[in-house]
């Protein structure tokens, strides 16, 4: 071996004393004032960005082609951004268009997962498929930006468990409770109960984005396994109706559950500091354990400016870190709250699968 | 009646080459009657009062693989749901009778489970309806275990036509041939039973891969639309593809074919659907089978169809697909799934050789889908997913 080696040309030295005109990965990206985004960046390199929100396959849906390795201008998300963003996992929302209900959804929903399934195959450089919270960190460990399902709606179900369990064998991880008869306005019924139960038998974690106050509530009492908003704000400081009032943020970090707040103008306001007063206000109501971060890019939002696409997360970062928060409350913001609510959830379904058998509930039956 | 020791001698076959049955219609069953609820209808213990199949049956059947059907109704407004309502019905069965029932998905899976003493259970989807027009839908079904598609069930989809219905595109439309390309891609199987015949050669023309037929067995035996003309058995050897014979007495026995459309005509006299099954149908049915005793098929008629697919198509191309639970009557002798070793036995009575019914019950069947498999590895080479619409094909 070591002929071989005093073979192998040696090549650091070419241009070396030169340096390139243009040198693509200057030693010093920030000056002195951009220490703190230098923080942002390092810390991010430790604790990534799990995102809550991507509505990135429903905008490849109606694309002829595209290059999600190389860069893609036209969408705000693709791997070379994910890298410089320090975006390590992120939630693919399988959500459709308003209209797209009834047994139609279903469908869709597998034109979805379909799609997906061969985004994440043709870009395996880049992008992984994961089911689980340990198979994120391989992920992580191979280099690889974690892709979750989800998360799609309720009327995906057509109003049936068995298709829920189809879902997740195809690989569904989040499901929003609202938009159907038995997650609606008034709550949850009987059955949206036992979808609840079954959820958790699965392992497919609920999301209250969008979901009535009662829904919620119930919702977050009845799991057994914290649930999420994968698109909240606080409604304290923006009154849109996604946004979770003061008492349902208690209720939601008193049951461990995770709010993710979204970076969009509608939801937060047009500024990054706009988006840092939602995680003020949400960390000190909900406590630090159980805020999130929630990209929703591709979604037809707008974005505060400096926030425009998944490469800006360090700029948040640091308005973060300028606030005071602690680099243990940033680890939990970026990545720790959602890797302990997907492994709670995969354990709280190992747990029921030995207690409960598939159920077959129907709504006729148990909502008459 | 057959002799003792043909029987001795066909359950022995039987264990070393078990029947792989093209098409059975259990999900069904257990979707109309207890609504997958297998508490209530336990498939271990014999429940011959309400099914034609349940393990001890199967196993006495010498049964070592098994196609179930994820079918649906075609006249409900999207067949998506329910098809996907029926594979976890399916996936609930594999999951409560593991010993028995071992999932699988490929031609190595079923000789795994023959080899640890298991049925192996794949899934076919009976009727394009159930994929919504979608390619994407399709490779869900894929993703989900379905390894085969009947293209259609009674009624023509918008891009294939039925044997049972008026002729519509004429055979397959452009995005029926781009749905069998994508499931050779797949290696999914083409299943041209129930399709019209201009369907068959149409498939046959599309597809690069072996086809199958889950239930049909020879019209020139018995002439009816369900059962496949000699010409397209006869280029079966060229395509590598195999015919399922099935057992339904109302495709294979000529007397039963004319008696079923006399009463079918007397339904329809008296003002009823000719399917209605309602109390006030069913008794006008009854009366006139008072009047008209219904002609029963037997072992032999099953026998006499594959005499004949063995001469057109040859050996290699055939199997037994028994339409079990997807039919109200069946063949004296074939009763239920345990009857297949005495289909084996009459076909030992005839001269069939043991190699010839090993590849009947259990090579041909392994081989054809191993071919699929093959070609689809050789396609994805080449070819990615294929997002067609029928819009952009069928204007």
């Amino acid at each position: 071996m070591a002929d071989l080696q005093d073979d192998t040309p040696t090549t650091t030295e070419v241009g070396g004393d030169y340096g390139l005109p243009d040198d693509p990965f200057p030693d010093e990206p920030y000056g002195p004032a951009d220490e703190t985004l230098r923080r942002a960046h390092s810390l991010l390199a430790g604790h990534p960005v799990a995102d809550g929100y991507s509505g990135l396959p429903w905008a490849l849906r109606h694309l002829p082609w595209y290059d999600l390795e190389l860069g893609e201008m036209s969408v705000d998300t693709d791997v070379p951004r994910l890298r410089e963003g320090h975006v390590g996992a992120l939630f693919w929302s399988l959500h459709l268009p308003e209209g797209l209900a009834g047994d139609r959804a279903v469908g869709a929903t597998l034109e979805q997962l379909d799609l997906v399934h061969s985004v994440t195959d043709s870009h395996p450089e880049g992008l992984r498929l994961v089911r689980t919270a340990g198979q994120i960190i391989d992920a992580r460990n191979c280099g690889r930006v974690a892709v979750v399902l989800g998360p799609a709606g309720a009327p995906a179900l057509d109003d049936s468990l068995g298709i829920l369990r189809v879902l997740h064998a195809l690989g569904l991880r989040l499901l929003t409770l609202a938009g159907t008869a038995w997650a609606s306005e008034a709550g949850l019924t009987r059955f949206g109960e036992e979808v609840i139960r079954e959820m958790n038998r699965l392992g497919v974690l609920a999301d209250l984005s969008g979901a009535s106050e009662a829904t919620v509530s119930r919702a977050a009492a009845l799991s057994k396994t914290p649930v999420l908003c994968t698109r909240s704000a606080a409604r304290a400081l923006r009154p849109h109706p996604a946004n979770l009032p003061d008492d349902l943020l208690a209720e939601l970090g008193a049951a461990g559950g995770l709010c993710m707040v979204p970076l969009t103008a509608e939801q937060t306001g047009p500024t990054v500091r706009d988006v840092a007063d939602h995680l003020d206000h949400v960390r000190a109501v909900a406590g630090p354990e159980c805020v999130g971060l929630s990209g929703t890019y591709d979604s037809g939002a707008a974005h505060p400016r400096d926030l425009a696409d998944a490469s800006r997360y360090p700029h948040l970062i640091a308005e973060l870190l300028r606030r005071g928060w602690s680099e243990s409350e940033l680890s939990l913001l970026t990545w720790g709250n959602v890797q302990r609510v997907l492994r709670s959830a995969d354990f709280t379904a190992r747990a029921a699968q030995h207690r409960r058998e598939p159920s077959n509930a129907r709504i006729a039956e148990l909502d008459g | 009646m057959t002799p003792v020791t043909s029987l001795d001698d066909a359950r022995e076959l039987l264990r070393e080459f078990p029947v792989v049955d093209g098409h059975n219609d259990l999900p069904y069953a257990l979707r109309k009657q207890v609504r997958y609820d297998l508490d209530a209808l336990d498939l271990a213990a014999h429940q011959s009062a309400s099914l034609h199949t349940d393990l001890p049956r199967l196993r006495e059947g010498g049964v070592g693989a098994q196609y179930w059907s994820v079918y649906v109704p075609s006249d409900l407004p999207d067949a998506v749901p329910a098809t996907l309502e029926q594979i976890d019905g399916v996936r609930q069965m594999l999951a409560r009778y593991p010993a028995q029932l071992a999932p699988a998905l490929t031609a190595a899976d079923m000789e795994a489970a023959r080899a640890d003493g298991r049925i192996a259970s794949l899934m076919g989807a009976e009727g394009g309806h159930s994929i919504g027009n979608s390619l994407g839908t399709l490779r869900g079904l894929y993703a989900l275990g379905v390894r085969y598609l009947t293209l259609t069930h009674n009624d023509n989809v918008a891009w294939a036509d039925s044997a049972t219905d008026e002729p519509g595109v004429g055979g397959l439309s452009a995005f029926g041939r781009e749905v069998v390309r994508e499931m050779n891609r797949l290696g999914m199987l083409v299943d041209l039973s129930h399709v019209a015949a201009t369907t068959m050669r149409d498939a046959l023309d599309a597809s690069s891969a072996p086809v199958i037929f889950s239930h049909s067995s020879a019209r020139a035996v018995c002439d009816h639309p369900r059962n496949i003309p000699d010409d397209v058995l006869e280029r079966l050897p060229g395509n590598g593809g195999m015919a399922m014979v099935t057992f339904v007495p109302k495709f294979v026995l000529q007397a039963a074919v004319d008696w079923t459309l006399a009463a079918d005509e007397n339904m329809r006299a008296n003002g009823f659907h000719h399917l209605d099954t309602t109390p006030e149908a069913m008794k006008i049915h009854r009366a006139f089978e008072e009047r008209n005793p219904r002609p029963v098929a037997t072992v032999s008629t099953v026998a006499d169809h594959l005499d004949h697919m063995r001469e057109v198509a040859g050996i290699d191309h055939l199997g037994i697909g028994g339409d079990y639970d997807g039919t109200a009557f069946t063949p004296d002798g074939l009763n239920d799934v345990s009857g297949y070793p005495n289909l084996i036995a009459e076909l030992l009575d005839r001269g069939w050789s043991r190699t010839d019914l090993a590849k009947l019950t259990w090579q041909n069947a392994v081989r054809v889908l191993g071919a699929a498999e093959d070609v689809a590895g050789g396609l994805q080479a080449t070819r990615g997913p294929s997002n067609a619409t029928i819009e952009s094909l069928d204007g």
